[in-house]
C-alpha cells in the first residue's frame, strides 16, 4: 500500500498532536483555571518566583499530571504491543488479546474483587495496589500458558498460539462470568466500572511501574523494527534473512504480556487503542515498522490523552467511560481513512 | 484564606460538633433523603446518580454514579464536605479529596434500626441540627414499632419473594442479608428465599416455593406496568399463589440502594397491608413522614 502522505509531514502533525494533547490534559478539567495555569505551575517549581493559587496546583500537580503520565503511559504502550502482535500475526486484526493477557488480567483482577470482598472486604489504602498486582499477574501467567500450547519442538507456531489464546480468553470469560455469579450486588458493580477502565484516581505511587514498563516496552521494541518487516514476507523468508524467527516471537509475547498487563492492571481495560491505533498508522505510513513503531506510540498517547480529556469534560462533574471515547474519536477517522485509501488504490 | 476556612471549620468539628458545615455533596440516596429530610437541602451543591427523591434534587449537579467519583469534578464545586455511604469509591479519589481538604463523611448503608440512628445523629450534627435528626428517628422508629405490634395480633405469616427486574428482564430475588429481606420482615412476611444476596432464579424454582405473595420492584417500570412486564416474561409465576390471588405489590426499588431511606415506613406499611388484607392501618401511618 502506498502511504497517502509524506513520512516527514505525518510525524510532525503527530509530534504536534501530542504536544497539544498533553497541554489539554493538563489545563483542561471541571476546575476552570486559565490555559497557562499548567505552565506557571512548571515554572514557580523551577524556582521562578511566580505567584500559583494553592488549589490550582494542587489539582496539576497531584491530579493532572499523574493523570495525563498515565494516559500518555498507557496509550503509548497499548499501541506499540498493537504493532508488535499484528506484526506476529501477521494479521491487521490482530490485538494484544490475542495472546490471553487481557483477559488474564480481567480474570487477576475479578478474583482480587471477588475474593477480596469475599474475605471481608480489602483495605481501602491497600486494595489498589493488590487489583493492580494481580491483574498483571493474571495477564502474564495466562499469556505464559497460551505461549506454552503454542510450543511444537521449541518452535512457536502462531496459528496454535492464536488457537490456544481464544480458547484460554474464552475460558477466562466463563471463570469471570462465575465471579460475577458468585459476586453481590456492591461487588458486581466495582467488577463493571472495573471494565470499563478508566484514568480516574491516578497517583504517583501506582504509577512507576506502569512507567518503568512503557519506558522497556519503547526502548526494546523498535530494535525489532527490522526483523518484523522481515517477518512480514513470512516465517521462513524471514529465517532466510538471518532473523532469529524464535526469538524474536519470544520477545514480542513477553513485551506485550508486560505492556499491557501493566497498563490494564494500572487502568482496567481500554478497548481499541491497541487493535486501531497500529491499523490507522499503517494506513497512514505504509507497513515498514521503522517508522510504524515510533508513529503509533505518539498517536496512541495523543488518543487516550484527548478521550480521557473529553471523558472528564462532557458530563462533569461526572466522567464517561473513556473507552466509550477511544472508540468515538477514533473509528470515525479510521473509517474516513479507509474510504480515502480504497478510492486511491 | 480558604485552607484558612477549612482549617477552622476542621478544628471546630472537632471541638464544637455543632458548626454547620457550608456547601456539602451527598452521595447515596438515603444519605441525601435524610439531608433534605433534615433541612440541609439548601447547603446540597451537588449529589450522586442514585440521589432521585426528593424530585428537586435532580436538578442539582450530578457526580456521576457513587463507586466512580472523580476528584476534580468534586473539586470544581468546591464542597466543605462529601458524605456518603461505605459504598463511595473508588478509593485513589477519595484519598485525593482527603489530600485536597474535603471533609469525608462515610456512614453505613447497612439496612437496621441501629445503623439509621448512628447515621442521624451523625447527619444532624453535620447539620447543627442533633434535636431534629433525633425526632425523625424516633418517629421513624415509632411508626415501625406500631406496626410491629399490630402485625404481632396476626396469624399466618405469608410465604414472600421479592422480585428486582429490569423492563420485565430476567428477575433476580432478594435473599438474605439483602434490603429486601429487611422489608419483609419488617412488613411480617417470611422470605422464602433462603440464598444470600440478589441471585436469579428459574420459573420452576419459585413455582416449587409457592409464594403467597411476590414484592414486585422494577428499575426501569413502575405500578401495574412493573407488574405486567413481569408476568409476560415469566408466564410460570401467573401459576404460583400469589399469582392466582394476583398477591403483587410493587415497591418502588430505590428504597433497596443505599441504605434506610425515609421512605421506609411507609413502603413497609403498604407491603403489610398487601401481607394482610385484613390488617387495619391508621391512614397516618400509610401516608408516612416521607418529604
Amino acid at each position: 500500500m502506498k502511504p497517502l502522505f509524506s513520512i516527514r509531514l505525518v510525524f510532525i502533525a503527530l509530534a504536534l498532536g501530542l504536544l497539544l494533547a498533553i497541554s489539554l490534559s493538563l489545563s483542561l478539567g471541571p476546575v476552570a483555571m486559565s490555559l497557562d495555569t499548567p505552565w506557571r505551575v512548571l515554572l514557580s517549581r523551577l524556582g521562578l518566583p511566580l505567584l500559583v493559587e494553592p488549589q490550582a496546583q494542587l489539582i496539576i500537580e497531584q491530579i493532572r499530571l499523574p493523570r495525563t503520565l498515565l494516559g500518555l503511559a498507557a496509550g503509548g504502550v497499548l499501541a506499540l504491543c498493537g504493532v508488535a502482535m499484528q506484526g506476529l500475526f501477521r494479521n491487521p486484526l490482530a490485538d494484544p488479546g490475542l495472546i490471553g493477557v487481557s483477559s488474564g488480567a480481567a480474570l487477576g483482577a475479578a478474583l482480587m474483587i471477588v475474593l477480596g470482598a469475599g474475605l471481608g472486604g480489602l483495605a481501602p489504602e491497600w486494595s489498589p495496589y493488590l487489583l493492580s498486582a494481580s491483574a498483571f499477574a493474571g495477564g502474564l501467567l495466562v499469556t505464559s500458558v497460551v505461549y506454552r500450547l503454542g510450543r511444537k519442538q521449541g518452535r512457536v507456531d502462531v496459528a496454535t498460539m492464536l488457537l490456544a489464546g481464544v480458547a484460554l480468553a474464552a475460558l477466562a470469560g466463563a471463570l469471570i462470568g462465575l465471579l460475577q455469579y458468585l459476586a453481590d450486588d456492591a461487588t458486581l458493580r466495582t467488577l463493571t466500572f472495573w471494565n470499563l477502565g478508566s484514568l480516574n484516581g491516578a497517583s504517583y505511587s501506582r504509577l512507576w511501574p506502569l512507567l518503568a514498563i512503557a519506558l522497556l516496552v519503547l526502548v526494546s521494541l523498535p530494535r525489532s523494527a527490522s526483523a518484523l518487516n522481515a517477518l512480514l514476507l513470512g516465517e521462513s523468508e524471514a529465517r532466510h534473512l538471518g532473523v532469529d524467527v524464535e526469538r524474536l516471537k519470544r520477545r514480542l509475547i513477553l513485551l506485550t504480556a508486560l505492556g499491557v498487563g501493566a497498563a490494564v492492571a494500572a487502568c482496567g481495560m481500554i478497548g481499541f487503542v491497541g487493535l486501531v491505533v497500529p491499523h490507522l498508522m499503517r494506513l497512514l505510513l505504509g507497513p515498514d515498522h521503522r517508522t510504524l513503531i515510533p508513529a503509533s506510540m505518539l498517536a496512541g498517547a495523543s488518543l487516550l490523552l484527548l478521550a480521557d480529556v473529553l471523558a472528564r469534560l462532557l458530563v462533569a462533574p461526572a466522567e464517561m467511560p473513556i473507552g466509550v471515547l477511544t472508540a468515538l474519536i477514533g473509528a470515525p477517522f479510521f473509517l474516513y481513512l479507509l474510504v480515502r485509501g480504497r478510492s486511491h488504490a | 484564606m480558604r485552607r484558612n476556612t477549612l482549617l477552622a471549620m476542621a478544628l471546630g468539628l472537632l471541638i464544637n460538633p455543632a458548626q454547620a458545615a457550608e456547601r456539602l455533596i451527598s452521595v447515596g440516596g438515603a444519605v441525601s433523603e435524610w439531608l433534605v429530610a433534615l433541612g440541609g437541602e439548601q447547603h446540597l451543591v451537588a449529589v450522586d446518580s442514585t440521589s432521585r427523591h426528593p424530585l428537586s434534587l435532580t436538578a442539582l449537579p450530578n457526580v456521576g454514579y457513587q463507586r466512580n467519583l472523580t476528584a476534580e469534578g468534586i473539586l470544581a464545586l468546591q464542597p466543605d464536605a462529601l458524605i456518603g455511604t461505605e459504598e463511595m469509591g473508588p478509593p485513589p479519589v477519595l484519598a485525593q479529596l482527603k489530600g485536597a481538604g474535603v471533609n469525608l463523611y462515610t456512614l453505613s448503608s447497612a439496612p437496621s434500626l441501629p445503623t439509621l440512628e448512628a447515621n442521624l445523629a451523625q447527619l444532624g450534627a453535620l447539620l447543627g441540627r442533633e434535636a431534629e435528626a433525633q425526632a425523625q428517628y424516633q418517629a421513624f422508629q415509632a411508626q415501625l414499632a406500631q406496626l410491629e405490634q399490630q402485625l404481632s395480633q396476626q396469624s399466618s405469616q405469608p410465604g414472600v419473594l421479592l422480585l428486582l427486574s429490569h423492563a420485565g428482564g430476567n428477575p433476580m430475588v432478594a435473599g438474605t442479608d439483602t434490603a429486601g429481606d429487611w422489608l419483609i420482615k419488617l412488613a411480617g412476611g417470611h422470605n422464602l428465599a433462603s440464598h444470600e444476596g440478589y441471585k436469579p432464579m428459574t420459573s420452576e424454582a419459585l413455582l416449587a416455593l409457592a409464594p403467597q405473595v411476590l414484592v414486585v420492584t422494577d428499575r426501569a417500570l413502575t405500578g401495574a406496568k412493573a407488574r405486567a412486564a413481569l408476568l409476560e416474561q415469566q408466564p410460570a409465576l401467573a401459576a404460583t399463589p400469589a399469582g392466582l390471588a394476583q398477591r403483587l405489590p410493587v415497591i418502588d426499588p430505590t428504597l433497596l440502594v443505599g441504605g434506610v431511606s425515609p421512605r421506609v415506613p411507609k413502603a413497609v406499611a403498604e407491603l403489610a397491608q398487601a401481607f394482610y388484607p385484613a390488617l387495619q392501618l391508621p391512614s397516618s401511618t400509610l401516608a408516612g413522614s416521607a418529604p
